[in-house]
């Protein structure tokens, strides 16, 4: 009954016109920024950051939230039509979804990606108002022990599925950390590596962080090689997949929006996981697995489910616990916070209605996904066709407007245009940035329940396993960092027999 | 990737170093009270730790068969000038922004971009140069009321 009031008061929210508009901008953007090329989510909602701020909490992250989980949906045009990926999570998509495209089948491909995206994207929203409050609700029994190694599980799992090294990732998790002491300490009133330079004595900002790693990086990185893009010139018709084609992707649906819900949920996880997965996952189920890359429309249906379940599935722990669950959710974790407000099991009491509106604004949201997407394909595809020498200005300029304002002063912009390069080496010596980001906006936190649990142990470090779900998360950390060693060391020594 | 990883490592293990310093600087406290660097001073130490794990791995072995192919450049074929100058104008319009003034810069910028980076013709080059200034000011300085800097054109009073 609880849950039920609460939804209304969700709807009650999110149905204010103001917030409609804010939510009908977010998908907007959202679709846009999936359908671009060179420009993924980090980026756009670092780059829109800034032009929240004079929004209230709730407007902002009812945008900011549509900006995610509408770039899973744009994702899938210019995969299906350009064979580029709009965003990392629609790679998967290109493998059949441009074949299907080649036999004159992009109609059902990008109409079977829209549907399977909205019955992703319910069917996370409802179990996320499910099971939210009841995660929730555990949650409050947590103290500074079980928060520290809720955390370092947290950070353990971006680096465990991090795309490149693991070690490089520990890495960047420790220059994230390092980077979040930056500033003044807020139990000894110490400022901590600030060398006397007026803009770090408030600390390293995430906005210009993340728009460095993220905006600019993409920028450089794509200004090595020209984007080819070879649009289909032929008309999109037939959206709606018949009979058949449900047939054949219904249970790819279903199998990809469970998959993809749950994968969404571990920190670390997130879309571009679900989506590799799924496919994996349909190409060994499926009764003809050669068709699979020659335009089996269950290689579309799956991953374009999975990708839009696991975003709904992200905001599980953002909102329940305070732990992002990858990079985008990290950067929603610092909008919350620039808007004052303290994510975690106390959210959906001290603040209802951010935690119920942006829920119920997910509902809403993704009724306009479903009709924007699909009338709107003709002009997504003209958007295509805008080249890059107009685009990467227009990012870099955000960039700067958006750094700038944030406090006025071009010391952000300079931290900002600095991070970029650090990004630009990153992606070049292949650092992964997530969980640099991830490390400095829980770092804070991080420190404080740490030192608390050993204020409160009076320095006896075994108050981390003598609690049950503090041992839990410690156990889980060390397995995520063993398990890795291990299938290394097997490799080697089954190449070296 | 060795040469990178080397490189990479070692920028990371002198880093680790000057945090470790300027961490026991601050004061570790001890275990009943930690102090203000005790979680950065460990974590660097965990830092350097997992550098000297790369830049071992990375460490070129000796060679017991045959010759090794030409080691991989980091900046090889790419359009390493195009991004120096990017960046360049984009650290000159930070620099410039607030003495200048946002629509100024933001005009020299996109001609530079697009007129001398890009080399399109002056008309686009100054036409696009011209409306996106003028349309970013009006989003940001009137719309989002983001207080862009007035600069040189602060007399106008718009």
């Amino acid at each position: 009954m609880d849950i039920i009031q609460s939804v209304l008061y969700g709807f009650q929210v999110a149905l204010q016109p103001i917030n409609l508009i804010y939510c009908f901008f977010g998908v907007l953007i959202g679709t846009l920024v999936g359908v671009l090329p060179g420009l993924g989510p980090p980026a756009a909602i670092s780059l829109l950051l800034p032009s929240t701020f004079k929004a209230t909490p709730v407007s902002a992250i009812i945008m900011l939230a549509g900006i995610y989980y509408g770039a899973q949906y744009g994702g899938s045009t210019t995969s299906i039509l350009v064979n580029i990926p709009g965003e990392a999570a629609s790679v998967v998509t290109c493998l059949d979804g441009h074949q299907m495209a080649l036999k004159g089948r992009a109609g059902p491909a990008l109409g079977i990606a829209a549907f399977g995206s909205f019955i992703a994207g319910t069917f996370s929203i409802i179990a996320l108002t499910l099971v939210g409050p009841f995660l929730a609700g555990i949650a409050l029994h947590f103290g500074p022990p079980e928060y520290f190694t809720l955390m370092i599980v947290g950070i353990m799992v971006l680096t465990f599925l991090s795309s490149g090294s693991m070690v490089k990732a520990l890495m960047m998790a420790a220059v994230g950390l390092i980077l979040s002491g930056v500033g003044m300490d807020s139990i000894s009133g110490k400022y901590r590596f600030t060398f006397n330079i007026r803009v770090l004595l408030d600390g390293v900002g995430l906005v210009p962080v993340v728009m460095g790693l993220f905006g600019i990086s993409e920028v450089l990185e794509n200004l090595e090689t020209e984007i080819k893009r070879e649009i289909l010139t032929a008309k999109v018709k037939n959206l709606l997949p018949n009979l058949k084609d449900w047939a054949d992707s219904i249970w790819a649906i279903i199998r990809g929006t469970i998959l993809g819900f749950f994968l969404g949920i571990i920190p670390g996880g997130g879309a571009i996981v679900a989506s590799f997965a799924s496919y994996a996952v349909e190409k060994k189920v499926s009764k003809h697995p050669q068709e699979f890359g020659k335009g089996a429309i269950a290689g579309v249906a799956g991953p374009e489910s999975a990708n839009n379940s696991a975003a709904g599935g992200a905001f599980i722990p953002l909102l329940t616990l305070g732990i992002p669950a990858n990079a985008v959710m990290a950067i929603l974790l610092g909008a919350l916070m620039i808007h004052g407000l303290q994510p975690g099991p106390l959210l959906m009491t001290r603040a209802p209605d951010i935690f119920w509106g942006t829920i119920v604004s997910m509902y809403i949201g993704n009724g306009m996904l479903l009709v924007l997407n699909l009338p709107l394909i003709p002009l997504w595809v003209m958007v295509l066709r805008v080249p890059y020498y107009l685009l990467y200005p227009m990012i870099l300029l955000f960039c700067l407007i958006g750094s700038y304002s944030i406090g006025n002063n071009t010391g952000d912009v300079i931290i900002m245009l600095i991070f970029g390069i650090v990004g630009y080496l990153m992606r070049k010596f292949r650092y992964d940035a997530a969980p640099m980001v991830l490390a400095l906006v829980l770092g804070g936190e991080l420190e404080t329940s740490l030192r608390q649990s050993l204020m409160l142990s009076r320095g006896d470090f075994s108050i981390f396993v003598s609690r049950p779900i503090s041992l839990g998360f410690l156990i889980i950390a060390i397995l995520l960092l063993i398990v890795p060693i291990m299938t290394q060391r097997k490799r080697l020594s089954r190449l070296e027999t | 990737m060795d040469r990178a990883d080397r490189i990479s490592s070692i920028f990371w293990l002198c880093f680790a170093v000057l945090v470790g310093a300027a961490s026991y600087r601050l004061g570790l406290g001890n275990l009943h009270k930690p102090g203000p660097g005790f979680l950065f001073f460990w974590t660097s130490i965990f830092l350097g730790i997992m550098s000297l794990a790369i830049l071992v791995r990375a460490w070129p072995k000796k060679r017991t068969e045959g010759p090794e192919g030409p080691e991989e450049t980091i900046f090889g074929k790419q359009n390493t000038l195009k991004i120096v100058l990017v960046m360049t104008s984009v650290f000159l319009f930070a620099i410039f922004m607030e003495t200048v003034g946002f629509i100024p810069v933001t005009l020299l910028l996109f001609v530079f971009l697009l007129g001398i980076i890009e080399k399109k013709s002056w008309r686009l080059t100054l036409f696009v140069s011209v409306l996106v200034a003028v349309i970013s000011y009006l989003i940001f300085e009137i719309w989002l009321k983001s207080q862009l800097p007035k600069g040189l054109l602060g007399f106008l009073r718009f």
